[in-house]
């Protein structure tokens, strides 16, 4: 039943929200905590900002909390952000005041050109400088806050000073972002690379973490029988990927969470299973901070006891 | 046309289109008919943060003349549209 | 913004990268292949979903074919991907392979035309009660105001017909003799976008009233074109939402819901 499961405080488990879906969920007022977009569907084309998109998103605004995910901004474009661009999302985010908003380590946009990709950057001084001066651009420019999720990367750099936790730590703290770590990046990128996820979520500047993503990949079969895994957002999260998801908020207690699939859409109940998944992982992981602290504060009244009579 | 013909021509065509018009909610039937492209009219930012499972590999197709070697496969080849002038055109690809 | 030197390194090698994503022919190493597929299968997914009759028409392979050759020439200057696309029809109209197809530009151009129409600004359609209300002798000086959805694509192929039968039946039917040229109005009244087929000559009519010319005027350019028929066309306007806003001399009203 998800109609019981209403998180106690913040967001609990949502999903990436698909014109598809959009008549499922206005009509059978599902139990979801809340729903995130993507700016750039939401900026209209050519002269006009109306139609289907944006009558459904007021409605659907109108019951549910809501979260902006850009992903044209090119945040690490190393030509500077497109003024005109972030006019744009600072007008998504006026007309729909999203709970969270957040953006991409990458770049997908040079000389002009809009690539459709998330594309990687070398984890270097440089990179870093350039990226905390375009995200604060961005913070001044929305008047708020925003989160930058970890990406998925297919290779390398022999150029890079730091490691990606020791960056996002340090943009974090030199720009007073977020994070929104996609526990499905981090496993994509440790099999790509031969890491140990676990190792990386340990050095992940988790207090920082204002939203979790998690999504479905595949994997491809590169030329010499070196299996990649990819990104593809087209299928259920992956089990070791709950795995990880799970072992992560047993740590650090529940966090907005959001389920993506972009490709492949799935039936609306498919997607609320998954959801669903999730909100049950959240929960538990609720339960267990909270008997956690109600330990950690009856063991603190007890020694406050001891002192007291002991004196 | 003199000024008074143009008055009933235009007065005429206006009450003749209202006619026309009278018990034509016929659009919504038209839009219903839309399976295929209804409102999710797609091609959006949603690829974007993704791959495409189905593009590793696949996507080497180059525009040059001599070398283009698709061939329409699809339902222009067998619609045939003919013009006023009576020419006949058949959507036929052949390689070039 | 100006971004300062130690950025050089990164801006060389984004731009030498980004050329990469866009060349077909590029060699590139596996891994940093995944990056040039997902470029060109995204965008080509993009056409296809807004061209899905010209698609249709040319079948799914050489769709694509085709849809990379216009992202190498033209790949998208916006980040927003529903604003790909404006070029394409323009593109067809000089892409030798599908030259025999001589009406795929006219159906693109139709295509893009409805997906415009997706994306308009809200507006109240007027119902045709509103232009039959006035004064016969006031008529001349009618203004039309156009919904912003609305939009008038004229081809010398029977555009609505190719469109019509690949967009909604299951096996095209054949367009029997006499399918001539046609003209197309694009509108949206409320969620749906419709296309409808207008009288030869409408074109002139409509591009008469988007400039502000009264209804007299605007027929009378429009009567020059054989077939022209000033009561169809009026019809076709209202019934479909083309018409947002009506005025006549110093007289200006607008249709609330």
């Amino acid at each position: 039943m998800t109609a019981d499961r209403r998180p106690q405080r913040g967001l609990g488990a949502g999903a990436g929200l698909k014109p598809e879906h959009y008549r499922d969920i206005l009509e059978g007022r599902p139990g979801v905590d809340w729903f995130e977009v993507h700016a750039e569907n939401y900026m209209g084309a050519g002269n006009g900002a109306g139609g289907p998109p944006h009558v459904f998103l007021e409605r659907i605004r109108a019951r549910y909390p809501l979260a902006v995910h850009g992903v044209g901004l090119s945040i690490g474009s190393a030509d500077g952000l497109a003024p005109g661009h972030l006019a744009r999302l600072a007008a998504v985010v006026a007309r729909y005041q999203p709970l969270l908003v957040s953006e991409h380590l990458a770049w997908s946009t040079h000389a002009g050109v809009f690539l459709n990709d998330l594309l990687p950057l070398p984890y270097t001084d440089a990179t870093l400088a350039l990226v905390v001066r375009h995200v604060d651009q961005v913070q001044t420019a929305l008047g708020r806050s925003i989160l930058i999720e970890n990406p998925s990367t297919y290779f390398r750099f022999e150029t890079e000073q730091m490691t990606e936790t020791a960056f996002l730590r340090e943009l974090a703290r030199r720009s007073g972002c977020g994070l929104l770590l996609d526990v499905n990046n981090v496993f994509v990128s440790a099999v790509n690379h031969g890491f140990d996820p676990l190792d990386y979520l340990a050095d992940f500047p988790l207090e920082s973490v204002g939203e979790i993503h998690l999504a479905g990949h595949a994997a491809i079969e590169m030329a010499g029988g070196e299996a990649l895994l990819i990104d593809t957002h087209d299928r259920p999260v992956a089990d070791p990927v709950w795995e990880l998801f799970q072992a992560l908020v047993a740590r650090i207690g529940p966090r907005p969470t959001l389920i993506e699939w972009d490709a492949e859409i799935p039936t609306w109940p498919q997607l609320a299973d998954e959801v669903e998944r999730a909100a049950r992982l959240l929960q538990e992981a609720r339960e267990w901070t909270y008997r956690s602290s109600v330990l950690s504060h009856a063991v603190g009244e007890e020694g406050t006891r001891c002192a007291a009579t002991g004196r | 046309m003199t000024v008074r013909s143009t008055h009933l021509a235009l007065a005429a065509a206006v009450a003749a289109a209202s006619l026309m018009s009278a018990g034509a909610g016929a659009q919504t039937a038209n839009a219903d008919k839309e399976k295929c492209f209804g409102i999710a009219m797609a091609g959006k930012n949603d690829c974007a943060a993704t791959g495409n499972n189905s593009c590793a590999g696949q996507t080497k197709a180059d525009y040059d003349a001599k070398a283009w070697k698709y061939v329409a496969k699809g339902t222009c080849a067998s619609m045939e549209v003919t013009l006023k002038d009576g020419m006949k055109r058949k959507g036929t690809l052949m390689p070039m | 913004m100006r971004e300062p030197p130690e950025a050089n390194d990164l801006r060389a090698w984004q731009s030498v990268f980004a050329a990469s994503l866009l060349r077909a022919g590029a060699i590139m190493p596996d891994r940093q292949a995944v990056h040039r597929n997902n470029t060109r299968a995204s965008l080509s997914s993009a056409l296809a979903a807004r061209f899905p009759v010209v698609r249709r028409l040319v079948g799914p392979d050489f769709f694509r074919a085709m849809a990379l050759c216009f992202i190498e020439r033209q790949p998208p200057r916006s980040p927003v991907l529903a604003e790909y696309g404006a070029g394409f029809a323009h593109f067809l109209d000089g892409f030798a392979p599908a030259r025999e197809v001589a009406y795929l530009a006219d159906v693109a151009r139709l295509e893009w035309a409805r997906h415009l129409a997706f994306h308009a600004e809200e507006a109240a359609a007027l119902s045709i009660e509103r232009l039959t209300a006035v004064a016969p002798d006031r008529l001349e000086q009618v203004r039309l105001g156009l919904h912003p959805a609305a939009s008038v694509v004229a081809s010398a192929w029977p555009v609505v017909s190719i469109w019509t039968t690949n967009a909604h039946d299951q096996e095209v039917r054949p367009l029997g003799d006499g399918a001539g040229s046609e003209c197309a109005l694009v509108t949206r009244p409320e969620l749906h976008v419709l296309v409808s087929a207008l009288p030869a000559g409408s074109d002139r009519l409509v591009a008469a009233l988007a400039e502000g010319n009264g209804l007299a005027e605007a027929v009378a350019r429009a009567a020059t074109v054989e077939g022209f028929d000033t009561a169809t066309a009026l019809s076709v306007l209202f019934r479909s939402g083309a018409v947002a806003s009506l005025s006549v001399g110093s007289f200006h009203s607008m249709e609330l819901s």
